[in-house]
């Protein structure tokens, strides 16, 4: 993928891999329990439970020799699920109603995303910590509406041509906002390296139903010379549903293809980021995966989930060009955690 | 409880100032933690804070303004931390027992159970029972656009047919009471003969439906028995609440995996809820035709003409249950 010129002059580098040591059973049993509870709590458990899962991820993911600590309060977390809830439920009933409230409240919703996005990414990062050193984000409420609202708005305008450019604008705001202690991570893929990603995305994609209409082939000319209604319904259904596994798995592989384009231009201070994530890869562990939790009726999921995670994870190092010991802890905003509770229910991948 | 003096543990510290690694050894006394080394320092183990257990993860010890120590020997520390008498939460604990682990996936599918099948369609009444009129109005108003723009055009009967069959209609409902208000809308359909119940107490019978069992006017009535079943049993308007309750919580359970699978289990049990709304409403089309002294056994009768050109097979995963089941049960006089 995207090549990282690693100056060969300066002998100081080096090479720091992350770790991740999470096990499949481990977070298998973690999860069960933590299921369990929050069903018979009726979801007030939940908060804990997430509290619990960010824990186990950050203490298994393992840096230079120190590992990651999540210190988000569960309470917090709680009192912002709550208020999603309830005004998720108002959203759900009043847009079932009249298309005038529905349009207004969408508006609504649309225009509070960027406040959201801005609150989580805040409360998030604040609550994760590297060798005692808190992370932070320093990004501007104006900067985040004008990366979360208008950009996007422009670009779907223009039928999404401008989608990469929008994408490239988001990374940028947050790679550039987030803090290690005092220090801002800097971040410097252009916007044509987006462009070319999204065109190799959906090259990848092409390819991928283009193998399908080949393998489909006998069905589809038959759709082709007689109509849908004298096909026979299984094969018709069988083409469609693997049309569909196979834009869900184009997920995981564009996802692969980003992660590798934006850490690839992510640095702080001296050091710098490395991602190699093969894209091949990540297809077939995603294509397994599913595959294994449809034949165990849902039971790999927390398998399939560290699985996924330990590749991709393991796949990125950090250049360390000096000490690692010299980072200075920020004089210590504190952040609210509604944000939060809100993305998790609107589920927004804010993932860093 | 006791005092005890283990043998010293290697341990870095990280001062929450600087994210300088410190090396450190770590000695437990008469309830005091104290470390030396690269840092000194000394502080009650009841204002320390560990983190939990896990396979690989390290162990933290937190002081309370942030600073912590990392542990790399596990299994010395918690010989350390069990002659201190720490133990851990309760949760922690049980998420490292596979015993636990197995009592808690077997709790889980007993609640889930429970909760589907006796918690959720209460909730579904409730909520159902307290939308208010205007709302069910509204959204019945908004399908019936949508359906208007998609599959429907205006009907073809003639006016004196549709009054001859409203009229009919109108004194078979009126046989019982407590029947809910209703309107009967005519149109012609894309989508071959079909009748719907709205939530907003619209009845929409397609011509070809008419036509279909144009000879047999009784169990032209048996199908709109069936659907004012619908509307009295405000089955869409539950369905609705069941299927967001469903929806949602697959997506909690396995939401971190797949967005796709996760739609599974719902759509599945939605599909098993419409197999019991149409039961429900065969049910009432019966009590109301015997009301009005009709033979329910009519509408059985449109079940097997009108299932009898379609051609694709009905299983499971149908949202009409087996014609035959339903014919069955109609014919069996319940």
């Amino acid at each position: 993928m995207t090549t990282v010129a690693r100056p060969p002059a300066l002998q100081s580098v080096i090479v720091e891999p992350l770790r991740f040591t999470g096990s499949g059973s481990e977070y298998f049993r973690i999860w069960i329990t933590n299921t369990f509870l929050t069903i018979v709590t009726l979801g007030i458990y939940s908060a804990w439970a997430k509290v619990r899962r960010t824990r186990y991820f950050y203490a298994n993911t393992r840096l230079a020799d120190a590992s990651f600590d999540y210190h988000g309060k569960p309470t917090a977390i709680l009192k912002g699920r709550i208020v999603a809830l309830v005004l998720l439920v108002a959203y759900q009933l009043a847009s079932e109603s009249t298309r005038l409230l529905a349009a207004a409240l969408f508006v609504l919703a649309l225009g509070g995303m960027p406040w959201l996005i801005w609150k989580s990414l805040q409360f998030r990062l604040y609550n994760s910590s590297y060798r005692g050193i808190r992370f932070g984000f320093a990004g501007s409420l104006a900067g985040a509406y004008i990366a979360y609202l208008l950009w996007p708005v422009l670009a779907s305008f223009t039928g999404f041509l401008l989608a990469p450019f929008a994408h490239q604008r988001i990374k940028r705001f947050q790679h550039t906002q987030s803090r290690y202690g005092a220090i801002h991570f800097d971040f410097n893929a252009g916007v044509g390296s987006f462009y070319l990603t999204y065109l190799k995305a959906l090259l990848v994609m092409l390819a991928g139903v283009a193998v399908l209409g080949v393998l489909f082939s006998g069905a589809l000319a038959m759709v082709a010379k007689r109509g849908v209604e004298h096909t026979s319904y299984g094969n018709v259904l069988a083409f469609v549903a693997a049309l569909y596994a196979w834009f869900f798995l184009v997920i995981p592989v564009f996802s692969a293809m980003m992660q590798n384009l934006v850490w690839n231009h992510t640095s702080i201070g001296p050091h710098r980021f490395e991602s190699r994530v093969s894209p091949a890869r990540v297809l077939f562990i995603a294509l397994t995966n599913l595959l294994a939790i449809i034949c165990t009726l849902g039971l790999y999921t927390p398998f399939a989930k560290i699985r996924m995670m330990k590749y991709r994870i393991e796949a990125m190092a950090l250049l360390a060009d000096g000490s690692l010991d010299d980072f200075v802890a920020d004089a210590q905003a504190r952040a609210g955690a509604l944000g939060e509770g809100m993305a998790d229910l609107l589920d927004l991948d804010l993932a860093l | 409880m006791h005092p005890t003096t283990a043998s010293p543990l290697a341990a870095a510290y990280f001062d929450g100032v600087t994210s300088r690694r410190h090396r450190v050894t770590l000695v437990v006394e008469e309830g005091i933690a104290s470390i030396v080394g690269e840092v000194e320092r000394q502080c009650a183990l009841a204002e320390l804070r560990v983190s939990e257990a896990s396979r690989h993860g390290a162990r933290i010890v937190t002081y309370p303004d942030g600073a912590y120590l990392e542990i790399e020997d596990k299994a010395a520390f918690s010989r350390l931390l069990a002659s201190t008498g720490h133990r851990g939460a309760l949760v922690a604990r049980l998420q490292q027992s596979w015993r636990a682990t197995l009592l808690a996936a077997a709790g889980m599918a007993i609640a889930l159970l429970l909760l589907w099948r006796f918690a959720l369609p209460l909730v579904a009444d409730m909520v159902a029972a307290a939308v208010p009129a205007s709302v069910e109005q509204a959204l019945g108003k908004r399908v019936l656009e949508e359906l208007d723009q998609r599959y429907f055009a205006a009907s073809a009967l003639p006016q004196s047919e549709q009054q001859r069959i409203a009229a009919q209609f109108a004194q078979l409902a009126s046989a019982l009471d407590g029947a809910p208000p209703y309107r009967l809308l005519f149109r012609k359909s894309r989508i071959g003969p079909n009748a719907l119940a709205l939530p907003s107490g619209q009845i929409v019978l397609t011509d070809e439906l008419v036509r279909r069992l144009g000879d047999d006017s009784e169990a032209l009535m048996g199908v709109l028995a069936h659907e004012l079943g619908h509307l009295q049993q405000r089955h869409l308007m539950r369905r609705v609440v069941h299927a967001t309750a469903t929806g949602a919580a697959a997506m909690a359970l396995f939401g971190d995996a797949s967005a796709m699978l996760a739609t599974v289990p719902a759509v599945l049990l939605d599909l098993k809820y419409s197999r019991g709304a149409e039961l429900e409403a065969d049910d009432f089309a019966a009590g109301l035709m015997k009301a009005a002294g009709l033979d329910p056994a009519r509408l059985a009768v449109a079940l097997e003409r009108l299932a009898g050109d379609g051609g694709r097979s009905e299983g499971y995963l149908s949202s009409h249950p087996a014609t035959g089941e339903r014919v069955v049960r109609l014919r069996g006089g319940r």
